[in-house]
């Protein structure tokens, strides 16, 4: 009995490695993110002009970006870029493009001055936040991520630490691609343009 | 002794050589209400030491740190760094996404077109006084090639 019960688990043994070895070292092809179709999808924020979704914009191209006010560098970087891919398109095209800044920060942020800060990159893009609940569900359903980092050396008190890209959604609502944060304006300008 | 003002001259040249040569020097212009903005610009160390820029000081700001950027795994982590290091004969770049000099606590909004002053602090007990302008940093609408 004692024999079985050995080979059984060696039996076992093999079929584990065996299967480990398939996952590890199989042929595969690497599927993009946003070709899971769980991401993405609808969502309700608060904005300057009260609560907004992503549907509202439905026939138009938007960019959905994750970010916060205090956020010194990529933030803004990401919000030129947008700028300037949209400044780059026709006065007809341009009103069928939108931005939106998701702030990750509500404590800091509040509507009016998201509301400010979007405007000055341009009038195509928008400023939300909600609740910590509200944000958590949006970051979570785009596969995005941010953490709150207190930082004791620093006069800023904290930090997010966040992913930082461009989500590109298609004039019928649907995910289309995720871009990098600092990704070449006239690219990103092709890509919105190719729904246009 | 004719040679006195020449020696003179070329120690004076020497203590005053500046170790380090800055270009490309800029702030960010903010949006309205932004209390924050960082400066980025080229450093370059001439010596045949080493040096650091240990910190910086500028009148627009209740606070001027150094800051670094880095983006593991797809999560952009920016933090505060004790200085700023600059091998011998080499040059920095301070620079989006990367190392920068942080403006915490805005005294006024940086407006594009003006010029602000910084001071950077180096290793060598020396400091730099720079005017720099504020300019939208924008990444650049290069043409793509196909």
């Amino acid at each position: 009995m004692r024999k079985f019960a050995t080979y059984a688990l060696l039996g076992v043994a093999l079929i584990l490695g065996a299967w480990v070895s398939f996952e590890l070292l199989g042929p595969k092809t690497p599927i993009p993110r946003y070709a899971n179709a769980s991401i993405g999808g609808d969502f309700t924020l608060n904005s300057v002009e009260g609560e907004r979704q992503l549907s509202d914009f439905k026939g138009e191209v938007v960019m959905i970006y994750f970010g916060f006010m205090s956020c010194p560098d990529v933030c803004p970087t990401s919000m030129a870029v947008m700028r300037q891919a949209i400044n780059e398109l026709s006065e007809e095209q341009r009103m069928k493009v939108r931005g939106v800044f998701i702030s990750v920060d509500p404590e800091r942020d509040t509507v009016d001055e998201l509301n400010a800060y979007t405007q000055y990159f341009s009038d195509r893009i928008i400023g939300v936040t909600g609740t910590k609940q509200q944000i958590d569900a949006v970051v979570k359903q785009y596969g995005a991520y941010y953490k709150f980092v207190q930082l004791d050396d620093s006069a800023l008190g904290y930090t997010v630490d966040h992913s930082a890209r461009i989500y590109l959604i298609d004039p019928d609502g649907q995910l289309a691609d995720i871009l990098a944060h600092d990704i070449n304006p006239a690219e990103l300008h092709t890509k919105i343009a190719a729904y246009l | 002794m004719k040679y006195l003002p020449i020696a003179l001259l070329l120690s004076a040249s020497i203590v005053n050589a500046a170790d380090i040569s800055i270009s490309d020097a800029r702030a960010r212009a903010v949006p309205p209400g932004a209390d924050i903005s960082a400066a980025f610009m080229n450093v370059k160390n001439n010596a045949a030491t080493d040096l650091a820029i240990l910190g910086a000081d500028s009148s627009v700001a209740e606070s001027v740190e150094l800051h670094s950027n880095s983006m593991a795994d797809g999560k952009m982590k920016m933090r505060r760094i004790d200085q700023i290091e600059l091998a011998a004969n080499s040059e920095v770049a301070l620079q989006p996404g990367g190392l920068h000099i942080m403006l915490i606590g805005l005294r006024r909004p940086l407006v594009e077109g003006e010029t602000i002053e910084l001071t950077l602090n180096l290793s060598n007990n020396t400091s730099e006084l720079l005017q720099i302008p504020v300019v939208h940093i924008e990444p650049g609408m290069k043409k793509m090639h196909h």
